[in-house]
Formats: C-alpha cells, structure tokens, sequence
C-alpha cells in the first residue's frame, strides 16, 4: 500500500472558480523521497495540504476523487484522530508553525509529544534527539519567537522530527535555511526515507533534489504533468516547457544554448564547458 | 525567560497568583466603604512587594494618577453635602469618600493585574492545567490570547515602518492621521487573519485538537502554602460579598 496515494482527485477552494487540483493522480511510497515542483499556482501546496485533510476540512472548498493518507481518507473528520502524530506537515513560513505558547525551543519541540499524551521520558529522549538532529539543541533555552527565520525552521521541523512520523509533508522546508541548513534538511529527508517514513516534499528549489529523491514530480495546473527520476527529469527540456525551472547550472546551460541533456551540478557545468 | 520567574510569585503554583487576582477583584468590587478600599490596596502593595514583583504596584500608577484625578475633581470637587477644607480647598466630604474608594479600588485591580501578568508563564500555567487533567484547549485559548498581544504589537511596529518608509505620513495635521488609519489597519487585520488561518494548520498537525490527556513536561508544585492562599482569599472574597449584600 502506498503511504500517499492521489487518484484523480481534484480539489476547488471556496469561493474560486478555477480547480486548485484537477485530475491529480499520484503516488508516494514509503521509503522513498517524492519531490513535488512547479510553478507558482500549480497546485503542489495545495496537494500537501489535501494529503494532510487540511484541505478542505479547515480551507473549506469541495474534493473530488480518491486521496488515502496512510490508508484512511484525510477529508474525513474520524481521520484527524487516528493521523495525529503519524502525518508531519511543514509549512513554509516557520513564524506561524509556532505554538505560541512555548517558552523554550525544547518545550516548543515537546509540544505535539506531550498534546499526544507519551511518557514524560519518551518525549524528553525524542526532543533531545530531534534537537540534535537539526542542530538547535544549543538554542534549547531559547524564547522560540527570538529566532532568526532559520533557526526557527530547524526548530518547526525538529518538533515534527520529534514525533517520528511515518509520512512527511514538507512544503519549501528550505526557504529560511542557509546552504548548510538546506544540506542538513536534505540528509534529514534520506535518514528519514532510510527509517522507512515516506517523504513528500513540494519546492520550487530543485538545486540538489537529484541527490534526495527518487521520484520529481513536475505539477502544472493542477496535476502532474511529468514525472520521473530526478535527474532525467531535471536534464530534459520538458521541465521547462511545464512552467517549472531545473537547477541553476540547468538553467545556465540553457541560457548559453546548450540542448538537453544539461548538466545539473557545477563539477557537470565544468566538466561540459572545460570540453 | 519569563520576567517573574526568578521572583516569588514566580515561582508559585500558577493558579494561585490568578486566584488572587480574581479575589481582589471581587473584594474591590465588595469593598464599601474608603477605609475598607484603602485597606486591600495597602495589602495588595504588600503583597506584590513581599513576592517580588512590586514593580507592579509603581507601573500602575501610570494609568492610575490621571485617573485618581479624575475622580478627586469628579466627586471631591463637584460632590454635593457637606464640605470639608482640605489644602486650602472645598471638598465635598461624601464625594471625597467616594473618590477615595473607588481610586484604591482601581488601584487594588490595576496593581494585583499586572503582577498577575509580571509573574504569569504561559508553559507552567498548560502544565498546571493539564496536570489536573482539564481540557487543553482552554487553557490554551487564554494563554495563546496573552502571548498573541506583543507579537501583535511587533507586527503593527514592522507594518508602521513599513508604509513610513513607502512615504505614508503618521504625523502632523489630524487629516493625515486619519488618511494613515487604513493603510495601517488593514494591513494588520488581514495579516492577522492570514496568521490564524496558518497557525490553525499547524496547530492540527501538532495534535492540538487530540482527545487524549496532554503530558504535563513540568508540572509545577502545589505547595500547601498555595493551597491556603487560594482557599483564604476564596473564603474573604465570598464573605466580602456576603458583607456587601447582607451587611
């Protein structure tokens, strides 16, 4: 069974005439990275939020088709009880992920352990593990909305970390995060997939994505319109023509007239133009 | 770090300073007569010195003295009955009582209120609460509603820098006042929405909403001195109210 599965499903928001998701069928599996990407509208955010049963259980607005998280219907409201805890979703501004009543960055980490009622033991050692994993265990003291915009992502994720989730929903995890915080997330997302857990991540930055996952996914309006291995997908010229970008090098090769395939990495750009 | 809590009345049990307060209120309210009034100010003072937070009592003499002014010349000055002589005025002697008794009663509430918030942390409050084994959601509401008020405070600062550095003028005539209100509100009110929209998301996917008990992570001690102090001021808040209807 698929940890997330997407079969024409479609979804409208209240109040907009135009579909948000259209026809959207996909897979997420267990084990596995699945890198959602695509314009600005293309519908990925709002996959994740479906995935979630955010959509259109707070959003409000009508889904159509067959979505299972986990096996059971997010839409359904029995199924926010028996997904607490299992289903992590992260979204893109960390300032708003906060509880807005945690003192320290360690009590904001324990905050969904203790809502979910784990031993006081259990919740301490998955804090301190998931603090050291994304490196603000030295900002365990620390009032959580002092932070800079990174260390409040690490910290938003590491909270998520904490519950040892069997399904991620990470929508632009990155956007706050430095070169080495985004490097740190990226090996975060492999362990992750390596203990089993399936991750489904939806970004517009696809620099490095070819080392994190197995499966890119490229959304235009509303639905996947190209899917592949990522480095196939990211070396091609289709990626383009959907409305989505490839990496920097990509587009710089692009740029300079280069057909497909194109390199992704500055050791490929070198190696291409040292020729 | 939460500023009262290297003070005393930090470090009591968390229901205990809001019992207080709420009784103080209810005496204030009872209170009927100045010497009565005078009386639980001068305790109240007391008390938020001896507990380490008498800073307090000094900063609600901000809102306070324009106040007690007010009623001094209200009651005091324009009271009717019999008059009195003080400092070289007239003064009305019921409307001086009066003006007495309602400004320690002000500043009974006003001065136990902000040593209520001087020594208030959010997380050990969740934890008094849940270690009871009451409903989380409560407490968090009022607890998230006192934490929402500086970051609202932060998001109006950035939004009045913002339209300042777009060229929109805050001060000078009462016309441009009135022009900035919108650019700056709006701004405000939508943001805020847009937050709680947000912040609902995460909150769900936190477990927020779970049925299951919340895990107190440090559930602060109900000393028996805590214990007493809240059943002492219970008990002279329902005699004071008793005193008030049946006296």
């Amino acid at each position: 069974m698929s940890a997330l599965l997407f079969d024409g499903v479609g979804f409208t928001y209240p109040g907009s005439a135009a579909a948000a998701l259209h026809d959207c069928s996909l897979r997420a599996e267990a084990g596995q990275v699945t890198w959602l990407t695509g314009a600005l509208g293309a519908g990925t955010s709002t996959a994740l939020l479906s995935a979630a049963g955010l959509a259109p259980r707070h959003t409000g607005g009508d889904r159509t088709g067959l979505l299972l998280t986990l096996g059971l219907d997010p839409a359904l409201p029995s199924s926010g009880a028996a997904l607490g805890g299992r289903v992590a979703l992260v979204l893109p501004s960390p300032a708003t992920q906060l509880s807005g009543i945690a003192e320290t960055v360690a009590q904001e980490v324990a905050f969904a352990p203790a809502n979910l009622g784990w031993p006081r033991a259990r919740i301490q050692a998955r804090v301190a593990f998931a603090m050291e994993a994304l490196q603000v265990t030295h900002l365990a003291r620390r009032d959580p909305g002092t932070l800079s915009g990174g260390e409040m992502q690490r910290t938003v994720i590491a909270a998520m970390l904490a519950l040892e989730p069997e399904l991620w929903l990470l929508d632009e995890p990155t956007s706050a995060l430095d070169t080495a915080g985004r490097a740190l997330v990226h090996a975060l997302m492999r362990r992750e997939a390596a203990r089993g857990a399936a991750v489904v991540v939806a970004s517009e930055d696809t620099d490095g994505l070819h080392s994190v996952a197995e499966t890119l996914i490229v959304f235009t309006n509303g639905r996947p319109a190209l899917r592949g291995p990522p480095r196939e997908v990211l070396r091609g010229e289709q990626v383009w023509s959907a409305g989505a970008a490839s990496t920097a090098i990509a587009g710089l090769a692009r740029a300079a007239g280069h057909a497909a395939p194109r390199p992704l990495t500055v050791d490929e750009g070198v190696a291409l133009w040292a020729r | 770090m939460t500023p009262g809590s290297g003070t005393a009345a930090g470090r009591l049990h968390p229901f205990t300073p809001l019992v207080l307060t709420l009784c103080v209120a209810v005496i204030a309210v009872a209170a009927p007569d100045p010497l009565t009034a005078a009386a639980l100010y001068a305790v109240t003072v007391l008390l938020v010195v001896v507990t380490g937070v008498g800073r307090a009592a000094l900063r609600a003499l901000v809102p306070l003295a324009p106040l007690w002014l007010f009623l001094f010349l209200l009651h005091g000055v324009l009271g009717e009955g019999d008059r009195v002589a003080v400092m070289g005025l007239s003064l009305s002697r019921a409307g001086l009582a009066l003006a007495v008794t309602q400004a320690c009663r002000l500043g009974a509430i006003a001065t136990a209120s902000l040593a209520l918030h001087a020594s208030f942390s959010p997380a050990r409050f969740v934890d008094a609460v849940a270690d009871r084994g009451w409903s989380f959601s409560w407490s968090y509401l009022l607890v998230a509603t006192l934490q929402a008020l500086p970051r609202f405070r932060a998001r109006a600062g950035a939004i009045l820098d913002a339209q300042r550095s777009r060229g929109l003028r805050l001060r000078g005539s009462p016309l441009n006042r009135i022009r900035a209100i919108g650019p700056v509100t709006f701004p405000l009110l939508l943001g805020a929405l847009a937050e709680v929209d947000e912040r609902g998301f995460a909150l769900e996917t936190r477990c927020a909403g779970e049925v299951t008990r919340r895990t107190p992570l440090d559930p602060p001690a109900d000393r028996a001195g805590d214990r007493a102090a809240r059943w002492l001021a219970s008990a002279a808040a329902v005699a004071a109210v008793i005193w008030r209807v049946f006296g």
